[in-house]
């Protein structure tokens, strides 16, 4: 039976493109300088020299949107890694422990996600500091519980199979069960939460930058333009909307393509 | 029925004690002397070292831990030192503004996403689900910071339906009070959308695609019956759950919104504990808003448990 296409998987991997290769595009070649600012045009409107306007000094609002892709993806891929290289250690542990440190690892990643995600963030910030180091690993510490509740719940199904206990006859180590004969099984389901949570990091990053605890100026970021964008949107609306449509559509491509994925493998294979 | 009542409430505590230790344990580890920070850098050495041991900073951490779970238990919740006021004061004066925003927001999104949610489920793949599912994307994915911008724009500059920012209590009337959270609450619920429409959703499909609505139709109930006395009855449980959860973690989610309504809620509150690094307050909030995460649950749960014949029986539910 041909399968039907899949609109999510399409239109968030167009997107993702999009602004992969905006990123990769920066690194070679820029509308402007994006640090360079220009008294003389400031809040200039969209037109053929800026092709998204300037900024409140001047600066070339495309090209800081290009440079910030960077820092974006950046800090979205290596946190959401971290995260679930991290999570998923604790959760594959925890279900092959079992006894009482299972439900002690396992309270503590309750625990964990009793903590809304912003709040969590600012805590972390506080501690690790502001910057980009500090929204990596804060965000990254955020998506723990997340990668350990479903490695968890993966292992403690997979522990059941046949397979598992064939290789479990034959003397293989818990940690190879594990690496060598579940990680196969898991990988579908884990290449779509990353791709889902790579959406919710770079959302969480930007939310940090507009408060001022994410990404430190000069470096651009999204949400710090947005931040800076507010104190003048009543008076020149346009520069909100850039950066706006950019983040938007970052997010939405990797949710999109979390759950483009997910219909394609997870379903089909859990049926 | 009572012993599953018993292990959850131990959960639930279990789970409470390892919110407060977490949040003590993370926020113990800023860098910096609190002692330092309370008195300014022109402080001598001797004033600091008087102050650290009046505010129990030589003790070894665990007694430091048992000190403020003491203290929070007998509700003494520390003094705050940016505002020089006791951390539980304070809460109570930033609560009711952070609690009608995501009350009404919560109301707003679980309204909402019922009606859409349930319709999708039952018209899946019409226009109508192609609606609901593009709503909850965007839901997902629309950075709150721009859209409450977008609004502000749009509803409170242009059309001047809304005030710009501040907020209005409700002790000067409940329609000006309404006005000013209305904003934000349309913002943050819009967020929630994208998580409860998905929920609704798809546990109306599952619960349209069991048995016992095949056998509903077997004996002749017509199909508008079926759904409302069978279906969402079975479906209504997962969305109260989340739903739950979602206004208790709206609690501390509204940092956002209140910084651009310039609203004086617990969020605004947290802002200033974080910039000035005010320890005793931020570990008071943390808790605070955790605590009712971890309690809010605790509730849904039992008022599922009350709902539920088939938990209330003591059998586990049956899900295929």
């Amino acid at each position: 039976m041909k399968r039907k296409r899949s609109f999510s998987l399409t239109a968030g991997a167009v997107m993702v493109a999009l602004i992969v290769a905006m990123c990769l595009v920066s690194f070679v070649w820029m509308p402007m300088d994006p640090e360079k600012m220009d008294t003389a045009n400031r809040f200039a409107l969209p037109g053929a020299q800026h092709l998204l306007g300037t900024d409140q000094f001047g600066r070339d609002v495309l090209s800081r949107i290009m440079e910030a892709s960077r820092w974006a993806l950046l800090v979205g891929v290596c946190s959401v890694t971290a995260g679930a290289a991290a999570g998923s250690a604790i959760g594959a542990a925890a279900a092959m422990l079992g006894g009482v440190l299972r439900s002690v690892i396992m309270r503590f990643i309750d625990g964990m996600m009793s903590f809304p995600g912003i709040l969590l963030a600012m805590m972390l910030v506080t501690v690790l500091g502001k910057g980009i180091l500090g929204s990596v690993l804060a965000i990254g510490i955020f998506m723990i519980p997340t990668f350990s509740r479903l490695v968890y719940s993966m292992v403690l199904e997979n522990k059941q199979r046949l397979y598992v206990k064939a290789a479990q006859s034959y003397g293989c180590s818990r940690r190879r069960i594990v690496l060598h004969h579940m990680l196969p099984d898991m990988l579908p389901r884990l290449i779509t939460q990353f791709s889902s949570s790579i959406g919710g990091a770079v959302l969480l990053e930007s939310s940090l930058s507009f408060l001022g605890l994410g990404i430190q100026p000069p470096t651009p970021s999204w949400g710090m333009m947005l931040s800076e964008a507010r104190q003048f949107v009543l008076s020149y609306p346009y520069i909100a909307v850039a950066p706006g449509v950019v983040l938007l559509i970052t997010v939405l491509g990797f949710n999109l393509l979390g759950d483009g994925l997910n219909d394609r493998f997870v379903k089909r294979s859990s049926r | 029925m009572l012993k599953l009542l018993v292990r959850r409430l131990l959960s639930a505590l279990a789970v409470l004690f390892v919110v407060s230790f977490i949040t003590f344990v993370v926020l113990l580890c800023i860098p910096g002397d609190a002692a330092q920070l309370v008195l300014g850098v022109d402080a001598t050495p001797e004033k600091v070292a008087a102050l650290r041991e009046a505010m129990g900073l030589n003790e070894p951490w665990y007694i430091q831990y048992l000190d403020w779970i003491g203290g929070v238990l007998r509700g003494d919740w520390g003094t705050s030192y940016v505002y020089g006021e006791n951390v539980w004061t304070l809460l109570c004066q930033r609560l009711p503004v952070t609690f009608s925003v995501a009350l009404l927001s919560m109301l707003i999104a679980v309204v909402l996403s019922a009606v859409l949610g349930i319709l999708a489920a039952l018209k899946k793949d019409s226009p109508l689900d192609i609606l609901a599912r593009t709503v909850m994307q965007l839901g997902g994915a629309l950075p709150s910071f721009w859209l409450a911008m977008l609004f502000m724009l749009f509803f409170a500059s242009y059309l001047g339906w809304f005030p710009i920012t501040g907020y209005t209590p409700m002790s000067e009337g409940f329609g000006a009070c309404l006005r000013s959270i209305a904003l934000p609450s349309f913002v943050l619920a819009i967020g929630e959308l994208g998580i409860l429409i998905r929920i609704v959703r798809s546990s109306m499909l599952t619960a349209l695609d069991q048995d016992f609505m095949l056998s509903a139709r077997v004996k002749g109930l017509p199909p508008r019956a079926a759904i409302v006395r069978y279906a969402l009855r079975s479906a209504v449980i997962a969305p109260i759950t989340i739903s739950g959860m979602q206004l208790a973690k709206l609690l501390g989610g509204t940092v956002i919104v209140e910084t651009i309504f310039a609203l004086p809620g617990i969020g605004r509150l947290m802002l200033t504990a974080v910039e000035q690094r005010d320890i005793t307050l931020l570990q008071g909030i943390v808790l605070f808003i955790t605590s009712m995460v971890v309690l809010v649950s605790l509730v849904t749960d039992l008022i599922v448990m009350a709902v539920n014949p088939a938990i209330r029986t003591g059998e586990e539910a049956v899900s295929r």
